[in-house]
């Protein structure tokens, strides 16, 4: 009896130190700045165009299917990859890899917002859960990203304005695949510049997309566009 | 003795075999085609169906406590909102459609007159969300739920975690709809040869199968497709219908396809609830339909009818009546389920 005690003991301890199945998490940030600054959100600091104030209130999007690759080849795929970047409640995306001494890489991949077969699929938990305030509800399909804020540029009640980006359907499809040459490092950090974007609207003439469009689609290219590496 | 075993397993094989094929707790019929619902995802579950039962029921899914899904969704009407052209939600706000019939849901592919819902569990959000029908957020009735002891016994019973998600409120309330499967009209047993028609009905079923089954085909009586079917615009709606969905103009004026089963129960009939009765829709198809570019192709040539024949044909139409569906006491308000929690 005592002699299978040690040999569990020893199998354990074997399978404990023998070093495969070693995993270690790669930490990827997204910070959201206007600018050179980091992103207050409710905060009326920011200069528009025009040096007229402007306020972001809220700032949620989707990135999903993250991908790291070497000379080209995809060498790590999350599963179930869908991850809510929310500007209230700002959390790093962990990406578990086994072995991680053994895996290169020079690029990141990620889509910004969702596929088709997601925005298709029904209830699901998590980050997708239909609490989360990114799911269209007179129409289905997830919005891939909110930005919501005031300026005086716009005419509207309290002047707001409301940018829910999404859509699944060509000629509406919004999602973007993002690509970042990265060192082989355990964080990685991006900003998406909010300035950058808002710069390119005309906050007097466009300032609610609430629907899938093709303006949509123009506006997901401009965010992807804002989003970029910061190097160390 | 070989024998005697070799009969026992063959008895043994039948069981496991049938078990497989009918679900106890969902019929799917053998006529029907297969469903367009991926039970995978979401496993059909007595408990779950019993919580679907019960938020479908309770108005606690609505802002003010008030409206149910069964508000504009009665059983004994095929699950529609029977006598009013275009439903009314909470504090008796008037919608811009005529709610649709809720059965044989496993087998659509899209929701909602015009099809803006692409998926049964996120159809619920709709109504939850509009402000003329519950006028409610997802989140808030999460939190509702949450602090009702009922549901976190039921949430618990159903997906082993107390903890109400948006994902298992919508998931449960898709169990119960799919439960809704109406296969034992007249029409059914006529097909599985337990009865026959009358002269007049097989005169109206084959008038039918020449002049309507190409949208309202068997055994659904309907394509689940979207159909331009010659109405005039109402001004004081202005609904275009699928367009709305698609903003491409060959889908305007286009709506699902309805299914026909249970009509006779589930008037007024059209998406804007325009006629009452099954001769006023014969006559549309008869004598009022628009020419449009976008009309469906079927309706290009008149259909034409005596009166006698649409009678037939609506004789046939009252075959498709399930009453062992519109009064199956599984669908009933579940009043065992809200009366355990008041003794509580």
């Amino acid at each position: 009896m005592k002699k299978t005690y040690k040999l569990i003991f020893i199998s354990l301890f074997f399978i404990n130190t023998s070093g495969f199945a070693q995993t270690n998490t790669l930490k990827i940030n997204i910070t959201p700045t206007f600018g050179a600054m980091v992103l207050q959100l409710a905060d009326s600091l920011f200069n528009a165009n025009d040096s007229t104030q402007l306020q972001v209130d809220v700032l949620k999007f989707y990135i999903s299917k993250v991908q790291l690759l070497n000379d080209g080849k995809i060498v790590l795929e999350e599963k179930n990859s869908y991850h809510l970047i929310d500007a209230s409640e700002l959390k790093s995306v962990l990406l578990p890899i086994e072995n991680k001494e053994n895996i290169h890489f020079d690029e990141l991949q990620f889509d910004l917002g969702l596929d088709s077969t997601t925005n298709v699929s029904g209830a699901m938990g998590g980050d997708l859960d239909p609490t989360k305030g990114m799911y269209w509800t007179w129409q289905s399909g997830f919005i891939n990203f909110k930005l919501e804020g005031k300026s005086k540029l716009c005419k509207t009640r309290n002047s707001e304005f409301q940018f829910h980006l999404g859509g699944y359907q060509q000629p509406n499809y919004c999602i973007q695949t993002l690509r970042f040459q990265i060192t082989n490092s355990n964080v990685i950090n991006l900003k998406l510049d909010l300035k950058k974007i808002l710069q390119q609207i005309d906050l007097a003439k466009t300032n609610h997309i609430m629907s899938p469009c093709l303006e949509a689609v123009l506006l997901s290219k401009i965010v992807a566009n804002s989003l970029t590496v910061i190097e160390n | 003795m070989k024998r005697k075993l070799l009969i026992l397993s063959l008895i043994s094989l039948t069981i496991v075999a049938f078990r497989f094929i009918d679900n106890p707790l969902i019929v799917l019929p053998k006529i029907f085609p297969k469903p367009v619902y991926d039970f995978s995802k979401n496993p059909l579950s007595e408990n779950k169906i019993k919580l679907g039962r019960a938020l479908f029921y309770d108005p606690i899914l609505s802002r003010n406590n008030m409206i149910s899904c069964a508000s504009c969704h009665s059983q004994f009407s095929a699950f529609t909102h029977v006598d009013h052209a275009l439903s009314h939600g909470i504090e008796d706000k008037i919608g811009f459609r005529n709610s649709t019939t809720l059965m044989n849901l496993a087998w659509q592919s899209s929701f909602m007159r015009d099809g803006a819902i692409n998926h049964l569990d996120m159809q619920a959000l709709a109504p939850i969300s509009n402000p003329v029908e519950m006028d409610e957020s997802m989140i808030h009735v999460v939190s509702k739920l949450q602090s009702n002891q009922l549901y976190t016994k039921l949430f618990y019973k159903a997906f082993g975690d107390s903890v109400i998600t948006g994902e298992h409120t919508l998931k449960a309330i898709s169990q119960f709809m799919l439960t809704l499967v109406s296969c034992n009209s007249k029409y059914d047993s006529v097909m599985r040869k337990q009865t026959s028609f009358t002269e007049q009905e097989n005169n109206g079923y084959k008038l039918f199968k020449k002049n309507c089954a190409s949208c309202h085909n068997e055994p659904l009586f309907t394509n689940d497709e979207f159909r331009n079917n010659g109405l005039s615009l109402d001004t004081s709606l202005n609904d275009y219908g699928r367009y709305r969905v698609t903003k491409n103009p060959s889908d305007s004026l286009k709506f699902k396809v309805p299914t026909l089963r249970n009509i006779e129960f589930s008037y007024p009939y059209m998406h804007d609830g325009r006629f009452k009765k099954l001769s006023q829709v014969m006559n549309h198809y008869t004598n009022e339909v628009i020419k449009s570019k976008y009309l469906s192709p079927e309706l290009d040539k008149s259909i034409v009818l005596s009166s006698n024949e649409k009678v037939d044909i609506i004789a046939f139409l009252l075959t498709l009546t399930d009453k062992s569906f519109l009064f199956n006491p599984q669908y009933f308000y579940p009043k065992e389920i809200f009366l355990e929690s008041a003794k509580d």
